[in-house]
């Protein structure tokens, strides 16, 4: 099967996921930000925990954006190859610490930016290095 | 290193696991599908079809499971340390796909692999 190159709506709809995920992971936050003092010590507790955090419309909005980024994702798959779309996913990984400072104000450090960059450069060589097994499954 | 955040740093271990072992059984039941999608009306059918496969069930319980101790995570840790740390899934799936579906991983693969791991020790060093 041919998968052509990265055209501009592809480049388009994979900057887009990036920001529902980002969105995604700040939901989920949101949702699970007033239980931080819960703490589980029977399997009961897990049960309670699930039940308090499902109250919260976060939680719901999140999920939905998870349905929505996998039925966006799997188009994508089907045009262009996973070597491709991975790395330009991977800009959550940049996204997700900015939207961490400005809406949650959380710090982020010198150090960890350092790290995330390793992180980054670390998923575009697995991504590249698919490529290969890639063009084998055809 | 303080125990709270080894025991967080376990949870994220946990859920990047269950991550991985659910998309294990995921990729193992869309290659015995062995359709392609290029249409909003292919999508639904090929979900359709894969919802009837019991390893997707399994892959499932896994997903609800890693989103449960991430959210129990996210109730403790700040979200952008959280965040990047999760990355360590590709490391898992790197490991998983060479050791049980036998896949070839490359010398590129596993040099990302190092990489990701260096940042997730840098980004673990930046808190402090």
């Amino acid at each position: 099967m041919y998968k052509g190159g990265l055209t501009l709506k592809i480049l388009l709809l994979l900057i887009f996921t990036d920001f529902l995920e980002t969105f995604t992971h700040l939901c989920f936050k949101k949702s699970a930000l007033p239980e931080s003092g819960f703490v589980i010590t029977k399997p009961l507790d897990a049960f309670i925990f699930i039940k308090t955090v499902a109250l919260s419309g976060f939680l719901w909005i999140g999920l939905m954006s998870v349905i929505a980024i996998f039925i966006i994702w799997s188009t994508v798959l089907s045009k262009i190859d996973l070597s491709v779309a991975v790395p330009v996913a991977s800009f959550s990984y940049i996204l997700v610490p900015l939207v961490s400072i400005i809406f949650l104000h959380e710090k982020v450090t010198a150090l960890r930016w350092a790290g995330i960059v390793f992180i980054l450069m670390g998923i575009i060589l697995v991504s590249l290095s698919a490529k290969k097994d890639a063009t084998v499954l055809k | 290193m303080k125990r709270g955040l080894i025991f967080i740093i376990i949870l994220i271990v946990s859920t990047s696991i269950c991550d991985t072992i659910s998309q294990l059984f995921l990729k193992n039941s869309i290659n015995s599908l062995n359709i392609s999608i290029d249409s909003l009306k292919k999508i639904f059918s090929f979900i359709v079809r894969l919802i009837l496969f019991p390893k997707v069930w399994i892959g499932f319980i896994f997903s609800c499971l890693s989103l449960f101790i991430w959210l129990f995570v996210l109730s403790k840790a700040d979200l952008n340390f959280a965040f990047s740390l999760d990355s360590m899934h590709y490391v898992f799936i790197a490991l998983a796909s060479s050791v049980i579906l036998k896949e070839k991983v490359g010398f590129k693969r596993w040099w990302g692999t190092v990489l990701i791991v260096a940042g997730i020790f840098l980004v673990t060093l930046g808190s402090g």
